[in-house]
């Protein structure tokens, strides 16, 4: 049961609230703040941010780091990249996983049991890193687009928690509708899908996010630096500026530093996920009660 | 009602027993009918194959010395050579054991951390301050590990960063603390507080939710306090969740989220950092050795899996709560 | 009456179902002749709705045939076999109107627009929905949504209308709406029907003949005063009519040539003319409360009864009892006053509507004349 009204609480139990309320605060300012230390360092001169002093807001005030990193053409290609991965993944997972899902859900189907367990299986073992890289290589999809957008489309977690979705509801749908003369395809696209939006929302939500922020296997898979996405491109930048002689400042006149150009892309990958955040906290929190804990 | 008639109605006296040839009648209507469905699974069987099962089968060079002129199929058999490779190798063991004992940390305060979040969340009376602390604490489970690791490496950065300067001003000398091994488990563990706690609190506020109104108003008409309810009521029925999220969890022991060690580690700290999926990362991507390597990663998921199945049986047997 | 066949309609041939290795449908047989309404009824479990749906074609048939209209279509699939089902929770499309939930399967058979829109709104204007048709399900009331579920069959003009207990979610007062509605649809629509439902009123009501099925066996079949006034066995007897027969295990004593009585313990029941049984046979006497009549003890052929309650229904009352130790339930009209049951002590059997069946298979031995 929530917290109820403070008029009933006895004098311990206030307290009690009251030191939540502290804790509560304490952590999502201490969850907050990196996000405005980053964001005011990135908006700090060089020298600012290479000698440590900025805490909470930029000092020195200046976009020299920003226009070092727009005006960089390979950050704009590995955004449209991520782009291309995020978006041409996320249909293709939404393709093969929405059909399989119904078909799983069918009692008719014959075999059932096996499915699903050919599928869950993959959750609890996988054969590792090596054979999955060996395997993309035999398969000659190393450093291609459409290797990275084919080779993680699916997960067994997204096609059961639809699965169970669609289990749930009612029988007599797909019955009415067969008697009413409609194929399975048709089942599936004119009343089983419009009935799933939000189920179906949640796992578009999952394959956006993962593909977003996928950096791993793009790291690995990829050579060709013009195919790179965002995540793999900060983590380049970010690792040779810490090296490069350049952006060591030692003088005041320098206008950024490796620092506060990290800083900058960091931002600047930060920013749409911000945008879309406030949208999709609805759908997640509801995703997680569906796909929940059920398996 | 007495005696029900034993003698029925039109009952026909065939036998029930059906032929191969009717049994084949009904797979070829079925098929007819219902092909659709299997054409809606194919797509997504023949995926798992290609892309989880087939490894499987590559799987097997962790029992052979692999060349890739040769293939897989061409080259020889080498027993367990490798895995006696493997724990004659220093790094390894080393590397495995830190896997363990990072888990442990993980396990020790990153498990609990959302459960806390989660039982402080249900104590806040403001709704709109709870809404607006948990938007917040949900945000970092959606930005991507690079950022995360940037942002922590800029932040204790020995010149730049917050960490370093708060120090400073206490009068302490500054601490590369990305390069010394007693620092990187402590960050490490908390970089993933700070980005999964609270996410992974939903799971438990759900729980909290489901839990019957009428045992904390009858407990409240005893007499009790906000504490003792949490300690008395909300947290044992919410243990069947708890249990299957730490079932959950270690089947993941052995994983590590390795993608942010490989974002925070770095060779002077490949004491404490190295974990076994990190090691293959070097041994098999960057160096090549992709039997030795495989055989690490097989050790690694038969290890997983073996823990999951103890977990749950033992979850099962004394909980009454399994995942399956 | 139910041995006259009139070809079309829906036949069942030596049906069986089988769930694995569990047979819940024994082989039955069903003659429905066309623009028949046949009620399925019977206890939960007792496979009605399974045979609905095996006629439907939701479910396979195990061994047997089901002919629609003297076309086998055992094997075919439920969108050829042109029935159309109303199913026990409506099965409406929330996310589409009214007005699309009926037009659905025309939809889907991609008949002409104009078509589509004319045969709609045809159909809502029969059961009266066309102040409706742009509401979503959610927005309607529970007897507006089971006319929604109808017009989604009627529209599609099938040869047989299934109904799987399509008003066991309403409440009793639209229930009784509800089946008048039903009944009169029928009567204009005029098309085969089989309806399921577990309730005994509702099939006394509605059906032309009632099949009356327990534990996947039929009972009897036949017109609702058939079942009523010859019962086939112990089973139907108790359970067509409410309150039940009343049923006493009794053994026969012949008075006469012809005349014979029913030893309930040490109390006599006449039996009927020629009721074809012997002396000294093991019976089950049955007697309907409503057939049970009062009288005074100075009637001989009165039986004495022990009273334990009384339950005024209005008009009607029932009368709990006992005769000797076995219970009994007599049915009985006030008059608008029911103090003088309180002393009621002696009931009269009249011997023509004294049911006998044998005591070990249940089975019906006297025929009544049907009245």
């Amino acid at each position: 049961m929530a917290a109820m009204n403070m008029n009933l609480y006895s004098r311990g139990d206030k307290l009690f609230a009251i030191a939540v309320a502290v804790l509560i605060g304490l952590f999502t300012a201490a969850t907050f703040y990196p996000f405005i230390y980053i964001a005011a360092v990135s908006f700090s001169s060089g020298f600012a941010a290479a000698a440590g002093k900025v805490v909470l807001t930029p000092v020195e005030f200046t976009m020299d780091a920003y226009k070092y990193i727009l005006t960089d053409s390979d950050f704009w290609r590995s955004y449209l990249n991520t782009f291309i991965y995020t978006v041409g993944g996320t249909l293709v997972s939404l393709l093969i996983i929405i059909p399989a899902a119904y078909a799983l859900s069918r009692p008719q189907l014959i075999g059932r049991r096996f499915w699903n367990l050919f599928a869950a299986f993959t959750l609890w073992f996988n054969a590792g890193l090596i054979p999955f890289f060996l395997n993309m290589r035999d398969l000659n999809l190393l450093d291609s687009y459409f290797g990275i957008i084919i080779a993680f489309a699916v997960n067994a977690f997204n096609l059961i928690l639809l699965r169970n979705f669609f289990e749930s509801l009612p029988q007599s749908f797909e019955e009415a509708a067969r008697m009413d003369g409609a194929n399975d395809f048709q089942i599936l696209w004119k009343v089983y899908v419009p009935l799933s939006k939000p189920a179906i929302a949640t796992i578009t939500l999952f394959c956006i996010v993962s593909r977003w922020n996928g950096f791993f296997w793009a790291m690995v898979l990829l050579q060709s630096q013009e195919k790179i996405p965002l995540q793999v491109y900060l983590r380049h930048t970010l690792v040779t500026l810490s090296d490069d002689q350049e952006f060591t400042a030692t003088l005041s006149s320098q206008p950024y530093s490796a620092e506060s150009v990290t800083a900058a892309i960091i931002v600047c990958s930060i920013i749409p996920v911000l945008i879309i955040y406030p949208f999709i906290q609805k759908y997640f929190e509801k995703g997680i009660l569906m796909g929940g804990v059920k398996e | 009602m007495i005696n029900d008639p034993k003698k029925r109605h039109a009952v026909s006296d065939a036998p029930r027993k059906r032929s191969f040839k009717q049994k084949l009648s009904w797979f070829v209507d079925h098929v007819k009918n219902e092909w659709q469905i299997y054409l809606m699974l194919a797509p997504a069987i023949i995926w798992f194959i290609v892309f989880l099962y087939k490894p499987m089968y590559g799987l097997q060079i962790a029992f052979k010395d692999y060349s890739i002129f040769r293939g897989v199929a061409a080259s020889p058999w080498v027993g367990w050579e490798h895995f006696q490779t493997l724990f004659g190798n220093d790094q390894f063991i080393r590397a495995f054991w830190n896997t363990i004992k990072i888990s442990a940390l993980n396990l020790l305060f990153g498990f609990p951390a959302p459960i806390i979040l989660a039982l402080m969340f249900n104590e806040i009376i403001n709704a709109t301050y709870k809404r607006f602390a948990q938007t917040i604490v949900y945000l970092p489970h959606f930005i991507s590990s690079v950022i995360i690791a940037g942002i922590v490496t800029t932040a204790f950065s020995p010149t730049a960063g917050i960490v370093n300067t708060i120090l400073e001003w206490f009068g302490y000398d500054s601490i590369y603390f990305l390069t010394k091994p007693e620092w990187f488990r402590p960050i490490f563990v908390g970089t993933g507080i700070w980005q999964e706690a609270g996410f992974g609190s939903i799971v438990f506020l759900a729980a909290i939710a489901g839990v019957n109104p009428s045992l904390y108003e009858s407990a409240v008409v005893d007499g009790a306090s906000r504490w003792q309810m949490m300690w008395k009521i909300t947290l044992p029925c919410i243990l069947p969740t708890i249990l299957i999220m730490l079932i959950i969890r270690i089947g993941n022991i052995m994983e590590v989220s390795f993608e942010m060690i490989i974002l925070l580690y770095q060779p002077a700290t490949y004491v404490t950092a190295d974990v076994v999926n990190t090691w293959v990362y070097r041994q098999g991507l960057q160096n090549g050795q992709y039997d030795v390597a495989a055989a690490a990663g097989l050790f690694n998921a038969v290890v997983a899996f073996v823990l999951v199945m103890v977990a749950n049986t033992l979850s099962r047997r004394y909980m009454r709560t399994s995942l399956w | 009456m139910s041995s006259v066949k009139l070809e079309n309609g829906v036949k069942l041939e030596k049906v069986v179902k089988c769930y694995g290795k569990l047979e819940v449908v024994h082989g039955i047989d069903l003659d429905v002749a066309e623009k028949e309404f046949v009620v399925l009824v019977g206890p939960s479990g007792c496979g009605k709705s399974t045979t609905l749906r095996m006629i439907a074609g939701l479910e396979d048939i195990t061994d047997g045939t089901i002919s629609i209209h003297d076309r086998v279509v055992s094997r075919v699939a439920p969108k050829d076999r042109d029935v159309a089902m109303v199913f026990q929770n409506y099965a409406l499309y929330p996310h589409l109107k009214v007005f699309e939930n009926i037009a659905f399967g025309l939809r889907i058979r991609k008949e002409p627009k104009d078509k589509i829109q004319s045969t709609v709104e045809e159909v809502s204007e029969i059961l009266g929905l066309t102040p409706y048709l742009d509401r979503r399900p959610a927005e309607l009331s529970g007897g507006q949504r089971q006319r929604v579920a109808m017009g989604r069959a009627i529209v599609r003009h099938p040869k047989v209308f299934l109904f799987d207990e399509p008003l066991s979610n309403l409440d009793a007062k639209l229930r009784t709406q509800m089946r008048a509605e039903i009944k009169q649809l029928h009567k204009r629509l005029g098309a085969t029907s089989v309806y399921v439902t577990h309730d005994q009123v509702e099939a006394m009501t509605l059906a032309d003949r009632i099949v009356v099925m327990n534990d996947g066996f039929i009972e009897q079949i036949g017109t609702p005063m058939e079942l009523f006034v010859n019962p086939a066995n112990t089973f139907v007897a108790s359970f067509i009519g409410s309150p039940p027969m009343n049923q006493f295990p009794a053994i026969v004593k012949a008075i006469s040539e012809t005349s014979m009585q029913a030893m309930v313990n040490n109390t006599a029941f006449n039996l009927p003319d020629n009721p074809g049984v012997n002396d000294g046979q093991k019976v089950i006497i049955g007697i309907r409360p409503e057939h049970l009549t009062l009288t005074s003890a100075a009637n001989a052929a009165s039986i004495p009864i022990t009273l334990n309650l009384v339950e005024p229904l209005g008009s009607e009352a029932l009368l709990h009892a006992a005769i000797e130790e076995h219970p009994v339930i007599i049915k009985t009209e006030t008059h608008g006053n029911i103090d003088h049951l309180n002393d009621v002590s002696t009931v009269y059997a009249p011997a023509e509507l004294v049911s006998v069946f044998d005591a070990d298979t249940g089975l019906a031995l006297t025929g009544h004349r049907t009245t």
